[in-house]
């Protein structure tokens, strides 16, 4: 590619790429304020007075009486577990709608798209109640509610996907001599690498950033998420300790960044692998 | 392999389903506690009487602003809370028949007067008032001899404009400004539709009847909302128009470091001020002035005093829970570790031998009832339908302050807002 | 002949069909219950017949909300996609920096609704108060602010979606026709917007869905100011969309559970209809016009990832 044909894109393309993380970049510069300078301006840069080092960084994790590290570690534990899970179950239970059409799948498929359309409200008490009844008030069972309560979103994106897979590689692979199992695990599911991502990064930045659903369904005498110790932060009259929110709101983006730098790679893989053409 | 992992998986899962189910444990105490700053030390009390008594003590505290969505899922569920908070008449209504009956309980045997206690319709003591709180102008002293003048010399809101006029003309050279900014973001915008509302509800009240909730107000004192919020926006640094930004702490923050003379809040605030950490200003430098606004006597009126914070027992928890629960509360407050706690993060306490507290604020209500003076009630309390009352008013306060709107909408929340919340509290629209 | 697979239904199916039913059917169905009922803790829940939906039906502020959110909904849907679209189509091609620039695109998709919220109000009001204004000033202001956030929030995803549906199309044609002298807005008009018509469909359904269901942005943005109290007293929250007027409902006190159960019903059926529509409606236009073009692409595209992969 001649690289001429590109500047002007380019360098329009990075004048709108930093808009684009202006914002972000000053809630990073905001975090390093003391409290009572982000409200009075928030475009100043950290200097002299207004800088407040690692003061904010310090209250946020010492905040209250629950460790922010245990918070970290379950909302690590959630959203991994609850993820794999879902893309797990869901594109297997997503091949089998589209390979065995039957009144049943039918009606699975269509209550997953109706799911779609439920507002959280409608269900938050009586989930709340059932989870703490079927013990799945724990960051370890807590995933099966995500996967329950999720499932809709991603087997409509899985069956979507999988309605355009040709059947004629499944066919070979059958005449192969691979048994179900193999079939779908050796050929399927790799065919689904582009959809299995962008669900992946739909749930688990859904469940990352999730707040009511586990502050209602977890067991809150012993569990806090990263969301819902963000919320702890507020006083009882909604005073805000905002450069504490902002550093907590910093450190839960950390790791997502970092596996987003790190993925980033085989997301674009991913979609070019869905579209590039043999 | 991997059908075997996940099959496993299941199984365990449904194990875990089938036996996940709570047992109801015999005799347990889990307060949901309302006020996070309050949390840490509610956790200490509770771990203290565990090690003494053995009896499970959980202290759990809800997230800021989710008091009523956490009571209604927690309360649904197996293991749920045996105590709990509640702010007001209306709360208790809420309840519906979840308050427990204190009347005769050793707890109750404590009480060193019935006065901030809820009651239920044939007498029963459903909500028990545990600390009280007061609210009005927190004055620099320092500041205000800075200036040229003394506490003594406000007695009336002629004098209190007088003074913050002068103040505020002369800020540059001063240094410091009259008011403290009135923000109206969500973390301080209580202060004036809540408390300060507290005003003009009180002297149209008093007139009539100040002990049952009227349908409607008639607003005829709304004047003096008038004269005292205009007194604030218009005496200090912060520009009206960015008054929906300006948050609690931002107000704090400036009279902290006495960028102001005045700052209207409560009883609560004086460990925030005094704390070497955080402000540091010396308590002697600090005191309380009611809120005038020019009512007929409010020369003979004190600080406004009453209490939001209710203690109420779950009465369809298991007799062994209730049982736990009053012990529980019986230590707090009769043990020294108890009494300690509730003075130093609660002040003053309705209960007998209560330790006195060292918050000049409370010392200041009490030299000016000693003067004869008479505290103001909490009449803000009986706002229908609290919140969204207030929400109402707010929007309207920020909309006049800020020139886009007039005064006349702001009665009109006050006044029709009244009515028509009131008729939503009661399910009718 | 069906294959095998059929078998394997406790494997494939049963996990998701318990978790699905435990976890959104059954409080589903609850939820659809207690709409009829009055209470303040689900298990103390007495029945009042349709009485809710009566209230409901007479709540100016629940129609204004479902107002807003139409016209919210339409904004939203072409300040997502239009830009996404001609962003993916500049960004849709290999050059350098193409990768840094879709990433920051992509960016702001991992932050939460409410923190996008709080940031966003900070932005804004940091902006307007050089012009002696505010956010919540105006109800114009919070509901274009709340495009722009969510328009924002959303581009980058969309763009995904529409740059994978760049890729597939069929070059072929699009070779064919610049030969045959077609411009670029021929181009365009003629073959990559047909094509692209899946696509097009995913995103206005997801944007569609999403700008219904829209609640932390709104909570934290705005708030539903400013508010309006009318001449009888009742609140109108001008910027208040569904979702947070349902939770409006809900904190009023226990009176008013159930009204809000109830209208979380008819937000439902409503979100259920308007998303079945327009699925409904793109699919038929799908299916009727590119299907030579769609015949001609299908075994060519979409054999080569599981070959890519074997390898």
């Amino acid at each position: 590619m001649n690289t001429q044909k590109y500047t002007a894109r380019k360098i329009v393309f990075i004048l709108i790429s930093l808009i684009w993380v202006l914002p972000i970049v000053f809630s990073v510069l905001n975090s390093f304020k003391r409290s009572g300078e982000i409200n009075t301006d928030m475009f100043s840069v950290p200097a002299g007075d207004s800088f407040a080092g690692f003061d904010n960084y310090n209250t946020a994790l010492t905040f209250g009486n629950y460790p922010f590290g245990q918070a970290f570690l379950y909302s690590v534990l959630i959203s991994v577990v609850s993820t794999l899970l879902i893309i797990i179950c869901c594109s297997m239970a997503a091949w089998y709608i589209v390979r065995v059409n039957n009144l049943f799948t039918k009606i699975f498929y269509g209550a997953c798209l109706f799911s779609l359309a439920v507002p959280f409200q409608m269900v938050m008490f009586p989930l709340s109640s059932d989870a703490s009844m079927f013990g799945m008030d724990t960051p370890f069972t807590i995933p099966f509610v995500y996967l329950g309560y999720g499932a809709g979103m991603a087997i409509f994106l899985f069956t979507g996907f999988i309605k355009s897979l040709p059947y004629e590689v499944e066919e070979a692979a059958v005449i192969d001599g691979c048994n179900t199992i193999q079939r779908y695990f050796k050929v399927v599911f790799p065919m689904l690498l582009p959809v299995t991502i962008s669900v992946g990064i739909l749930e688990f930045m859904w469940i990352w950033n999730d707040y009511l659903l586990p502050y209602l369904v977890l067991d809150m005498t012993k569990y806090r998420t990263i969301p819902i110790q963000v919320q702890y932060l507020k006083g009882s009259y909604g005073s805000v300790d905002l450069g504490a929110s902002l550093a907590v709101i910093v450190m839960s983006l950390v790791p997502i960044l970092i596996i987003y730098i790190l993925c980033q790679k085989y997301i674009v893989k991913g979609i070019a692998a869905g579209a590039v053409k043999g | 392999m991997l059908k075997k992992s996940i099959s496993s998986l299941l199984a365990s899962a449904l194990l875990l389903t089938l036996c996940g189910c709570n047992t109801q444990k015999s005799g347990y105490v889990y307060y949901l506690n309302f006020k996070p700053e309050a949390d840490s030390a509610w956790q200490e009390l509770a771990m203290e009487y565990t090690e003494k008594t053995g009896v499970p003590v959980k202290v759990v505290t809800a997230a800021s602003n989710t008091y009523d969505d956490t009571l209604s899922a927690q309360l649904n569920k197996s293991y749920y809370p045996t105590l709990f908070i509640c702010n007001n008449a209306q709360g208790l209504e809420d309840l519906g028949s979840y308050p427990y009956d204190l009347s005769n309980t050793e707890l109750a045997s404590r009480l060193e007067n019935y006065e901030y206690c809820l009651w239920g319709k044939n007498g029963e003591l459903f909500g028990m008032g545990f600390c009280y709180e007061a609210f009005g102008i927190i004055t620099n002293k320092a500041l205000l001899a800075q200036a040229g003048y003394s506490v003594d010399d406000i007695n009336n809101f002629n004098d209190l404009k007088n003074i913050a006029e002068d103040i505020h003309a002369r800020s540059d050279e001063l240094g410091f400004d009259a008011f403290t900014s009135s923000g109206l973001d969500p973390s301080s915008s209580w202060r004036f539709s809540g408390h300060l509302s507290n005003m003009p509800l009180y002297y149209e009240l008093f007139e009539t009847d100040l002990t049952t909730q009227p349908a409607e107000i008639s607003g005829n004192k709304l004047g003096l909302y008038k004269n005292i919020w205009d007194l604030y926006i218009n005496n200090s640094g912060t520009s009206k128009t960015s008054l929906t930004t300006a948050t609690g702490n931002q107000a704090e923050e400036e009279f902290g470091t006495g960028k102001a003379v005045f700052f209207q809040n409560g009883t609560w605030e004086y460990a925030a001020l005094t704390d070497p950490a955080k402000y540091g200003i010396a308590p002697e430098n600090l005191t309380m002035i009611p809120i005038y606004c020019g009512g007929d006597y409010e020369e003979n009126c004190a600080l406004c005093c009453g209490t939001e914070n209710y203690w109420v027992v779950n009465s369809k928890a298991s007799q062994e829970s209730i049982d736990a629960t009053l012990d529980f509360l019986y230590w707090v407050v009769t043990s020294e570790e108890g009494k300690t706690m509730l003075s130093k993060e609660f002040g003053v306490t309705p209960f007998k031998d209560s330790i006195p507290t060292d918050n000049v604020f409370f010392n200041a209500e009490k030299a000016y009832e000693e003067q004869g003076k008479h505290p103001v009630q909490w009449t803000f309390c009986m706002t229908p339908n609290t919140d969204v009352w207030r929400e109402g008013v707010t929007s309207a306060l920020a909309e006049y302050s800020a020139g886009i709107g007039t005064w006349d909408a702001v009665e009109n929340a006050f006044v029709s807002g009244w009515r028509f919340q009131y008729r939503l509290e009661h399910g009718t629209m | 002949m069906k294959d095998p697979i059929k078998k394997y239904f406790p494997l494939f199916v049963l996990p998701v069909f318990v978790c699905f039913c435990l976890c959104f059917v059954w409080p589903f169905i609850q939820g659809v219950c207690l709409s009829f009922c009055n209470f303040f803790i689900p298990k103390d829940a007495t029945f009042t017949g349709v009485s809710n939906y009566v209230t409901v039906f007479r709540d100016t502020s629940f129609w204004h909300a479902f107002l807003i959110t139409c016209l919210y909904a339409v904004a939203s849907i072409i300040c997502v996609n239009v830009p996404a679209f001609f962003i993916a189509y500049l960004l849709k091609e290999k050059f350098k920096g193409v990768t840094l620039f879709r990433a920051s695109f992509f960016l702001p998709n991992l932050i939460g609704g409410v923190v996008l919220g709080y940031i966003w109000s900070m932005l804004f009001d940091g902006i307007l108060s050089r012009f002696g204004t505010y956010l919540t000033a105006s109800p114009v202001f919070g509901f274009w602010g709340l495009v722009i956030l969510v328009a924002w929030q959303q581009i980058g995803y969309m763009m995904i979606i529409y740059i994978a549906g760049f890729t597939a199309l069929p070059e072929e044609m699009l070779e064919a026709s610049q030969m045959d002298g077609a411009n670029r807005f021929q181009r365009m008009t003629k073959i990559i917007i047909p094509n692209m018509k899946a696509s097009v469909a995913i995103c206005t359904f997801l944007t569609l869905t999403n700008s219904f269901k829209m609640f932390d942005q709104n909570l934290a943005l705005t708030g539903g100011q400013p508010i309006r109290t009318l001449e009888n007293g009742m609140q109108l929250k001008t910027t208040e969309l569904l979702a947070m007027n349902i939770y409006s409902t809900y904190q009023i006190n226990n009176h008013w559970h159930g009204t809000a159960q109830a209208k979380a019903v008819i937000f439902f059926l409503l979100v259920a209809a308007f998303g079945a529509l327009q699925l409904y409606v793109t699919r038929e236009k799908k299916e009727k016009k590119p299907k030579k073009t769609a015949a001609s692409k299908k075994p060519s595209e979409t054999t080569s990832p599981a070959k890519e992969n074997k390898a």
